[in-house]
């Protein structure tokens, strides 16, 4: 909100400079986001927090301004004036309808209203709040608005039948054409002020044209009422129509100054000669509001506070906002009026006595009485350790968007949760899978010409569930482009590919401790079907990985390049884990070492061979290490040469040759049995 | 033979002198001393001599053989200190050359910060616990004290995904998750995602991340709240850091205030904080009278954005490498 301090100061006496009452202002809870200078005044912009509507007026920044600087206040009009129905009851009648949405309408009428400019003062003040001056009396409706806080509309009397005015929900079908020249169509819930037979205007939001103020209107009818908030705030939004008035209605209105603010408004059109009022008032307010009692006890307050102020300081605090305040009983006894509808309770009157005696001056202490042990969450001790590994692996971490447009790279088989108010496909539904937004961030670095492209990400998934319920999964991924070890200028090595890959995934598989993983092929359309695994623990599936489908990457733009991803499950990975940490003393015996040469067909996976080996080689064989695949002149064609290292030790004893033989031979023997050979 | 055998000596002093290389050395140790050297061919001479000269003759050569040993050693030692110095020389590299480069993987800069955030908190006590990312609307707004279409809200526009499910628009949605389960006293915190339907610009984004801490107690305070603030800002930001309360409005904290620590010459806003709001403690059971507490929000990425003078929240999810690389760990 606009507060030109010149306009301000009508109403307080204001001595420090525009920097010194907009730091004052903030620190009490009005915070000051700017001071503009429009033609050489100081404008404050004000936020104005969601519970404080009645700061959304010069009146009410005022009250605050008084509080702070011990001034008095000076009301243009702290209470109303009029009660009586007087001459207005003759031309004007009210009635209303739905008395949960519309608690009090009040209205007063203004004979022989000349349609003129208003005076350069109001217009300069308008123009400085941010409003266009229009005529005098839509004018003179704005500027008490603006001052006390609550929104008036002016009708044109001769286009109401009867002055006759009803306060009624929209019936089904009907429509109105609002002061903006739009046609819209009603809901039922939507409060309308009609004439006897139909909407001339949407409650608290904006009026209609047929009964606009125009150069001929010859009499006028002011409302001024009091609406609930939520549904001006639900029919503003629905019609997405948000106007001064709205968004006033909606952060609660005084609805004990109603009338005044009619007065007030008719005062002003008669000093600016715009009309000339009739005596009396409409007023329908069939439950009046009445003023809420609320006590603060002292110790409570300290206690609340950290602070150690007596009764009589917490008065003064209170009464600086020009609240009611009394010490009975040792107990402070608070009349909230009625344009504080936010103090409600002991804590809110706490935090009144908190900023008006100022939260510098509250101690920092640090709590006592029980002690806690902190600790991290669960997940982030699944999720750290993954982090920690993918970073050994030399990948950099990057944080990737939950919300994305629907996508080929997405995981097929788990249905993706859409976002029913997206305000585009790009944020329309969410992730399952952190491929898609890995590869993402791949091409947005390739189009950087960034070559090396090692990245990671851990973090949650989503899926719709077959009975309709969600699900949000911790995930680790990666994305991988480049050469497989980083190109200097006196080396070149070949371009990263599956088992690079694989290296990553046997650090994030040592890291969790799942001692034996299978890799089992792929069907997934969007990996490479020949170059892309199933990693298998325990028989269950913990995650995937391979080089992506040249389709799916031809899709992003991808060409001449190969890119490798894979996806794990998080608790699955953990659910696996076999290792334990025990001490082993180091071999005290010598190893015995032979190398084989296998022979076998391609058909063959290595897996099979290695697990053959090591079946046969039972408890001497310590480890089995592939140092060369061959293939080419010299074997036949279809099979392929594997250069094995075995190492064999006894924790016992040294072996000896003889021992050792035997072992191989035993081991050629499986070789046999699944269709390899020695390499002669 | 004396004359011989010192003219023998001359010579090869002269020739052990003037080889220049080990190589050279080897050659005229060889020719003196080896199986077939001119010292070794004398010694071998011997018993062609008078018996009587043959002791003396005898003891002469030996003493000849080891002294020219010595110098032959003596020598070598010489030569390939020379060598290896030469050696070392030619292998000079240009030290100036760039090196070879490493894979070295990094943390993002937000996890750098999260991890941060969670050693200052869990020094304090507190104890992180997880909460989802797809929230319910009861605990994002309604147990937080949020009356139904409040303006409130009007800052937290949230992506819903059921007329009851929506993205967590802030990580103060574990309260109601925490105190519906558990009775106090507590000190709970909490990291992570959260999202808001708003426009993204350089410093508002749909998607970031916040820490929220929360602590029920006996006579807990706006003190305790300072406090503990203050301790957690020195943690992350210096010694030095003074921290400022001013009065804010939250539906979940009465009194509600804005945090602001002063930082290098200036006060920057970090967050929200305020005592829990009586509603929410005695919606879980929780009497207000026996217990109070704090609760206070900030978000992740503010920190680094302090700390490196980064002026786009953007660049956060962006992940562009150069910016990875400056700012990861």
């Amino acid at each position: 909100m606009r507060v030109p301090i010149e306009w301000l100061k009508e109403y307080v006496d204001i001595t420090v400079s525009p920097e010194e009452l907009a730091h004052r202002l903030t620190m009490a809870g009005l915070e000051v986001e700017a001071i503009e200078h429009d033609e050489g005044e100081a404008v404050l912009n004000v936020k104005v927090t969601p519970n404080r509507g009645d700061c959304l007026s010069m009146v009410g920044v005022a009250r605050e301004v008084a509080a702070i600087y011990h001034q008095p206040l000076r009301h243009p009009m702290p209470a109303a004036r009029t009660g009586e129905p007087g001459e207005a009851a003759q031309v004007a009648k009210v009635e209303i309808l739905d008395e949960d949405l519309c608690p009090r309408y009040a209205a007063r009428v203004v004979r022989n209203i000349r349609i003129a400019p208003s005076p350069d003062w109001m217009q300069r003040r308008l123009l400085a709040a941010g409003m266009r001056p229009i005529n005098n009396v839509v004018d003179v409706t704005n500027y008490v608005m603006l001052e006390m806080g609550q929104p008036l509309h002016a009708f044109d009397l001769d286009l109401l039948p009867n002055g006759h005015i009803v306060v009624r929900r929209a019936k089904p079908g009907e429509r109105i054409v609002t002061l903006d020249g739009v046609e819209r169509d009603l809901q039922p819930d939507m409060l309308m002020i009609c004439d006897t037979t139909h909407p001339v205007a949407i409650a608290g939001v904006m009026g209609g044209s047929e009964t606009e103020v125009t150069p001929n209107t010859r009499n006028v009818l002011l409302e001024s009422a009091h609406f609930n908030p939520t549904s001006i705030r639900r029919t503003s939004q629905r019609l997405q129509l948000s106007t001064e008035a709205s968004y006033r209605f909606e952060r609660v209105v005084d609805p004990g100054g109603v009338v005044a603010a009619l007065d007030r408004a008719c005062d002003l059109l008669a000093q600016v000669g715009a009309g000339e009022p009739l005596s009396g008032v409409v007023d329908v307010y069939p439950h009046p509001v009445s003023e809420r009692t609320v006590t603060l006890r002292p110790e409570r307050c300290n206690l609340l506070l950290g602070l150690n102020l007596d009764a009589q300081t917490m008065v003064d605090c209170l009464r600086r906002l020009q609240l009611v305040a009394e010490l009975r009983d040792g107990v402070v006894h608070v009349t909230v009026p009625t344009f504080r509808p936010d103090l409600n309770i002991e804590e809110d009157l706490a935090e009144e006595v908190g900023r008006v005696y100022g939260y510098e001056n509250i101690p920092e202490r640090l709590p006592f009485g029980h002690t806690h042990r902190g600790s991290d969450s669960p997940n982030t001790r699944l999720v750290r350790p993954l982090q920690e590994a993918f970073v050994r692996a030399g990948l950099v971490e990057v944080h990737t968007h939950t919300l994305r447009a629907p996508g080929p790279l997405d995981d097929p088989n788990r249905t993706p949760v859409r976002v029913r108010n997206a305000a585009s496909e790009e944020l329309s539904t969410l992730r399952n899978s952190l491929i898609p937004s890995l590869m993402d961030v791949v091409v947005h670095n390739l189009a950087r010409r960034q070559t090396e492209i090692f990245l990671f990400e851990v973090g949650a998934v989503f899926a719709q569930l077959p009975d309709g319920e969600y699900e949000e999964r911790l995930k680790a991924g990666f994305a991988i482009t480049g050469s497989a070890f980083p190109p200097g200028w006196d080396a070149r090595y070949p371009a990263a590919d599956f088992f690079t890959a694989k290296g990553v995934v046997q650090v994030l598989l040592e890291t969790v401790g799942v001692a034996e993983a299978e890799y089992a092929p792929l069907a997934d359309p969007r990996f490479h079907p020949g170059r892309s695994a199933r990693v298998l623990a325990g028989g269950r599936e913990v995650g995937i990985f391979g080089e992506l489908h040249p389709d799916v990457l031809e899709q992003l733009d991808i060409t001449r390049r190969a890119v490798l991803a894979g996806e794990f499950d998080v608790e699955t990975l953990w659910s696996l884990a076999t290792r334990r940490v025990r001490y082993v003393p180091l071999p005290r015996y010598p190893a015995v070492l032979r190398d084989l040469a296998v022979l076998a067909s391609e058909g063959v996976p290595y897996q099979t061979i290695e697990q053959t080996v090591k079946g046969a080689g039972g408890a001497l064989l310590e480890s089995v290490r592939l140092f060369d695949v061959y293939r080419g002149e010299r074997i036949p064609e279809g099979t392929r040469s594997l250069a094995l290292s075995l190492t064999f030790r006894s924790p016992e004893r040294t072996l000896t040759d003889e021992e050792v033989d035997e072992v191989v031979a035993h081991i050629v023997r499986a070789l046999e049995e699944i269709g390899a050979r020695l390499r002669a | 033979m004396e004359e011989r055998i010192r003219t023998l000596v001359e010579e090869a002093t002269q020739a052990i002198l003037s080889a220049n290389s080990t190589a050279e050395l080897e050659a005229v140790e060889t020719r003196y001393l080896g199986r077939k050297g001119q010292v070794t061919e004398l010694l071998r001479a011997l018993p062609t001599l008078p018996p009587e000269e043959r002791p003396r003759f005898g003891q002469l050569l030996n003493t000849t053989k080891t002294q020219l040993q010595t110098q032959i050693d003596q020598r070598r030692a010489e030569l390939q200190r020379r060598e290896r110095e030469e050696r070392l020389r030619a292998e000079r590299v240009d030290i100036t050359l760039p090196p070879r480069p490493l894979r070295v993987g990094l943390k993002h800069p937000l996890t750098q910060t999260m991890e941060r955030v969670r050693a200052a908190l869990i020094g304090l006590g507190f104890e992180f616990v997880d909460s989802p990312e797809l929230d319910d609307y009861r605990y994002n707004f309604a147990a937080l004290n949020y009356p139904d279409d409040h303006p409130a809200m009007d800052e937290q526009m949230s992506f819903y995904i059921s007329n009851t499910r929506l993205l967590r628009t802030q990580t103060t949605s574990v309260q109601g998750r925490i105190m519906e389960k558990r009775k106090p006293p507590f000190r709970i915190a909490v990291i992570g995602r959260c999202f808001r339907n708003e426009t993204v610009d350089a410093t508002h984004h749909h998607t970031f991340h916040q820490v929220d801490a929360f602590m029920v107690d006996r006579g807990v305070s706006m003190a305790d709240l300072k406090g503990t603030l203050a301790a957690f800002a020195r943690q992350m930001f210096g010694e030095d850091v003074q921290v400022r309360f001013r009065p804010d409005f939250f539906p979940f904290v009465e009194p509600g205030v804005d945090y602001a620590i002063y930082w290098q010459g200036g006060w920057l806003e970090l967050g929200g904080a305020g005592l829990i709001h009586p509603n929410i403690l005695r919606a879980h059971g929780i009497d207000p009278e026996q217990w109070s507490g704090f609760a206070f929000g900030l978000g992740i990425e503010r920190i680094p954005m302090i700390q490196y003078q980064i002026d786009d929240l953007r660049l956060f999810l962006e992940n562009d490498l150069r910016f990875l690389q400056k700012y990861g760990a």
